[in-house]
């Protein structure tokens, strides 16, 4: 009992601290890659702190939603993050229906994000919360392929099932550790890649930097929020990142998963964590620097794709 | 130590598999490419991964006759062709595609149903008893074979049309190599001399209709009716 | 080695032309060529005829009646192309059709693709018919769509841009169909005799041991075939780039493509067909080719009837012939092989004069409309006319000329082997087409008319219209013995001995 409060203790302070690192890696190295010398890796820190002691200024045709969105996300988030197995295989908090739970915990949070996108009254408000809701309708189904096809492996939802039979076989002789070389394996990998970029609006989809009409959708929907509001749906946004981030890095490549969390394990696993997310971030860096913005009505395509290799993933599992 | 898994026969069907799955992911992807340079680097790529796969079936199976179709394929449809193509694109100064006649998610999604035929096909073949690298390749060759049809009649741009019946003659290699283990050498070198012929007169053809219809548009062919 | 020449001199006549500088070498150098080839022929039928079989290097080449048959055919309308098409182009050259420059380098360069080409698609023709080796049949039927893809945009308009198109990427697919029907026939065959044996293909190997080929990827295989080489043939529904690239290319290509490259198409099915049902049994082959045959007789009922274009008349006219052979080789058993081999004979000699014909018209009137010839070709060409009368009669089956032989031999075999609705169609069907045909092109040629200038003298074009002309009539009445036995023999290959 005590153990599993502090395990789950453990996650929100890694949870909490790790995300906007993560975010600042990401920025720093693109800006790096465009020859710029970018604001440095511990500016999300800073701004969450400015906009922490700044004051708070609500619409005056908004109503509760407005008010109550920042928490709900914010929660919402955190609970699907404690589910995730970021350091070691067993996830500290174990909800009914495991990965479908994170799905919807962060599928409330969205929908509670558009909500007040069109509470406030601005016409960028509503058009953030249409494009969001459009490109959410087509990335979930591609996202729920690609879970199914790891969980029929794992034999269970449970994201502890799923992380410990990856790690079970990562163990194992080195003759099957090419379970994961299978082709429903990489056909799952790559659409939950497409949906990754999908969901935490990075470019191909959405340019997290700026704030041109027609080049943003989170941060339309965010556009009236101040102060300490904006400072939770800023670090909501980023731990949603994380967690996707973690779920892509810990289904997939489950090397360096503890057991537990505790003992000098949770170094070590937290040194995986942070090498793979590294990585990672390299490449969704790479991704955005190469690729320009796609057109909106440009997106369905991406995500069509997205959805027939979730389709081909779970098809294959039967069939390879 | 690490050579003991390569050299087992498990391990050799599953590389196989993984390069087959990739094989496929490509043709997916030139369903939903709409850049014709790009259309021409995935099928470059795509013939690579195939001549990979000839390779590690011809170890695997010790068939050295294969590596030939592998080292042909590699000259003929990674190398040449698409260098071809790509010279006959820089001249024609053409790189998009317009609209496709089905919309591409819904392309993509065909694509998809596709595959799943090809599968029940494949399934028809699988002779369990009969052991050996490649009955799964077999499943995504058929799909390569139907994916590159649908992509014939799908595309207007003509170039576009000749790199969809190309990538259906890789299934058909594809579908050789993993039923009979290619087939008798002097054939291979048959019809892969005529694929390299049929390229360049292909070209050819599409450069003289871009040049007289100022387009590659094939929806435009539309004279010669009754 | 009489193979070896055989395909040799097509080869060298290319490369020769290709090497010339003027064009009546390369005239002469074609006349000669494709006459050697005829002569060699001629040899290789006799020699069949003696010792029933000729093969080479192993069984790679393979000559039996069929292949002889089908190879004195192609030669024969080869040669006649030959003959015409240096009057032919020459009317070309002189009325501006091959380009106008000054200098003429450009119609020269023009001249040099045409009888370079020409023989090059004649040897893969030819190539496919003494090939033994199944994938080598099908790299040869692929030369050929590749060396008659530039005789279809030879004249360079837009419209045989289009047909060219049409030819390329309908017959690439078909091709690519038939190749995976290859493919599985090498499957289904490949257990006996061992992977990558080069004999593992050879048709005369897999025809000895076809009840042992694995049935369910033969009954694939053929379909596949034979929706690939029907595609080749002109079978519907995969017909429609004849009428595009017969009404676009220059006439002699035409004649070559429509009785000489149907030949081989179904030269190719035939294989095929024995393969099949060695294996299967006749009744699955034989129930497929016959939904296509008496489906390409029906499709093309409607647009004969509704023509207005003469010479995609004579292409729906091709696809309806296609048909009807298919029709044959579907019906089986002794007279319907009879049938078959007596009418691609018949058909080939018909359809080459009534391309011949058409060409003479047209270089004339210059214009392939019906509505615009309207009955002058009797009076400002009187042999032309009467030539093409008689051709246009032969070939929808009046008697007494031959194809009237042919298929009333179909028809008995439909009705004595029980296909009576077969036959009911058969009939139905070629009564459509006699109607159309008759109507248009009888409407063309006779008739009042409006006054055209005589035609100037044109010795090689009439010269070779003569000669078919009278080979045509003769054959109507006796057909020579040894061209008889070659026919009835290819035809007991095709029903199995």
């Amino acid at each position: 009992m005590i153990e599993r409060l502090m395990e789950n203790a453990a996650q929100f302070l890694l949870l909490l601290v790790l995300s906007p690192l993560v975010t600042g890696v990401i920025r720093t190295l693109k800006a790096r890659l465009q020859t710029r010398r970018g604001p440095g890796i511990l500016q999300p820190y800073r701004d969450l702190r400015k906009l922490f002691s700044k004051g708070i200024v609500i619409p005056e045709t908004a109503s509760w939603i407005f008010t109550a969105t920042p928490w709900v996300v914010f929660f919402s988030t955190i609970l699907a993050g404690l589910m995730i197995p970021m350091v070691a295989a067993e996830a500290p908090l174990g909800l009914f229906g495991g990965v479908l739970a994170v799905i919807y915990l962060l599928g409330l949070g969205r929908f509670f994000l558009a909500l007040s996108g069109m509470d406030s009254g601005s016409s960028f408000g509503g058009l953030g919360s249409s494009r969001e809701m459009t490109i959410s309708a087509l990335a979930e189904p591609a996202m729920m392929l690609a879970i199914f096809t790891v969980a029929i492996g794992a034999g269970s939802t449970g994201l502890t099932e799923i992380a410990g039979a990856a790690i079970g076989i990562a163990g194992a002789a080195i003759g099957q550790n090419w379970r994961f070389l299978a082709p429903s394996q990489m056909f799952a990998f790559a659409a939950l890649s497409l949906v990754l970029i999908a969901e935490t609006g990075r470019i191909p989809v959405d340019n997290p930097d700026t704030h041109l009409e027609l080049t943003m959708i989170h941060e339309a929907m965010i556009l009236e929020y101040s102060g300490p509001y904006l400072a939770l749906l800023e670090w909501a946004a980023s731990i949603k990142q994380l967690v996707l981030m973690t779920l892509l890095i810990n289904c997939f490549w489950p090397f360096g998963l503890q057991p537990t969390w505790f003992g000098f394990g949770a170094v070590e696993g937290i040194c995986w964590l942070l090498a793979k997310l590294l990585l990672l971030s390299c490449a969704i860096v790479l991704l955005e620097t190469v690729n320009a913005k796609m057109r909106l009505f440009r997106v369905p395509e991406m995500l069509a794709v997205a959805f027939t290799l979730g389709s081909l993933a779970l098809i294959s599992t039967f069939l390879f | 130590m690490l050579m003991m898994p390569v050299l087992d026969l498990q391990f050799g069907e599953r590389i196989v598999t993984l390069m087959a799955a990739l094989v496929l992911v490509l043709q997916i992807a030139m369903v939903s490419q709409r850049w014709i340079v790009l259309h021409i680097r995935i099928f470059a790529v795509q013939s690579l991964f195939l001549a990979m796969i000839a390779a590690t079936i011809a170890w695997y199976n010790h068939a050295p006759h294969i590596y030939i179709a592998a080292v042909l394929t590699l000259v003929v449809k990674v190398i040449l062709v698409p260098i071809l193509f790509e010279r006959l694109v820089t001249r024609m100064e053409i790189h998009e595609e317009i609209e496709p006649i089905v919309n591409v998610p819904l392309s993509v999604l065909i694509a998809g149903g596709l595959t799943l035929v090809g599968y029940v096909v494949a399934e028809s073949f699988y002779r369990p008893d009969a052991p050996g690298v490649g009955h799964n390749a077999l499943a995504v060759a058929i799909s390569l074979f139907l994916i590159g049809f649908f992509t014939m009649i799908n595309r207007r741009k003509a170039l576009t049309q000749v790199l969809a019946l190309l990538s259906l003659e890789n299934g058909l290699f594809l579908a050789a190599i993993s039923l009979t283990y290619g087939m008798p050498l002097i054939v291979e070198l048959g019809i892969l001399f005529d694929v390299l012929v049929a390229a360049m007169v292909l070209g050819i053809l599409v450069y003289r209709i871009r040049e007289t219809f100022e387009s590659m548009d094939v929806s435009r062919l539309r004279r010669l009716r009754g | 080695m009489l193979l070896i020449a055989l395909l040799l001199i097509p080869v060298a006549t290319a490369a020769a032309s290709y090497f010339a500088r003027r064009r009546a070498v390369m005239e002469a150098v074609n006349l000669a060529g494709f006459g050697a080839v005829f002569v060699v022929a001629l040899v290789l039928g006799a020699r069949v005829l003696a010792s029933s079989t000729v093969s080479l290097a192993n069984g790679f080449f393979y000559a039996d009646a069929l292949s002889a048959l089908v190879i004195l055919l192609t030669a024969s309308v080869a040669l006649i192309c030959a003959s015409y098409s240096i009057g032919y182009l020459r009317d070309d050259q002189q009325s501006g059709e091959l380009g106008d420059d000054v200098s003429g380098r450009e119609q020269l360069a023009q001249l040099r693709m045409y009888y370079t080409l020409t023989p090059l698609f004649v040897f893969s023709m030819l190539f496919m018919a003494v090939a033994n080796n199944l994938g080598v049949m099908w790299a040869a039927m692929e030369a050929t769509t590749l060396a008659s893809i530039f005789l279809v945009t030879f004249y360079g308009k837009i419209t045989s841009l289009e047909a060219a198109w049409k030819y390329a990427m309908i017959g690439g697919v078909g091709l690519s169909m038939a190749l995976f029907g290859t493919l599985v026939a090498y499957y289904a065959g490949h257990n006996l005799t061992g992977s990558a044996a080069l004999s593992g293909l050879n048709w005369s190997v897999l025809a000895q041991h076809s009840a042992q080929l694995d049935k369910t990827s033969m009954r694939l295989a053929f379909v596949l075939i034979l929706m690939g080489y029907g595609t080749k043939a002109g079978l519907a529904p995969m017909h429609t780039w004849k009428p595009d690239a017969y009404s676009e290319a220059p006439i002699p290509s035409a004649a070559l493509l429509s009785s000489a490259l149907l030949n081989c198409a179904l030269y190719g099915l035939i294989r095929f067909y024995i393969l099949t049902s060695g294996c299967l049994g006749a009744e699955y082959p034989s129930r497929l080719l016959l939904l296509f045959g008496l489906l390409s007789m029906g499709v093309s009922v409607p647009f004969v009837l509704v023509q207005k274009n003469y010479r995609r008349l004579l292409a729906y006219h091709t696809i309806d012939h296609a048909g009807i052979m298919a029709t044959a080789l579907g019906l089986g058993g002794a007279l319907g092989s009879l049938g078959l081999t007596l009418h691609m004979t018949f058909h080939t000699i018909a359809k080459a004069l009534l391309f011949l014909c058409a060409g003479n018209v047209y270089q004339h009137f210059k214009t392939d409309q019906f509505s615009e010839i309207k009955g002058s070709v009797i009076r400002a060409m009187p042999l032309t006319g009467v030539v093409f009368l008689m051709a246009m009669l032969a070939i929808i089956g009046m008697p007494p000329f031959s194809l009237f032989q042919s298929e009333f031999l179909i028809l008995r075999a439909a009705f004595d082997g029980g296909h009576a609705l077969t036959g009911v169609l058969f009939v139905v069907f070629s009564a459509g087409v006699f109607a159309g045909a008759l109507l248009h092109v009888g409407g063309m040629i006779l008739g009042p008319g409006s006054d055209a200038p005589a035609a100037a003298p044109r010795p090689w074009r009439n010269g070779s219209l003569l000669a078919l002309a009278s080979a045509l009539v003769i054959i109507g009445f006796w057909v020579p013995a040894p061209l008889f036995e070659l026919i009835s023999r290819a035809a007991r290959v095709v029903s199995g001995q």
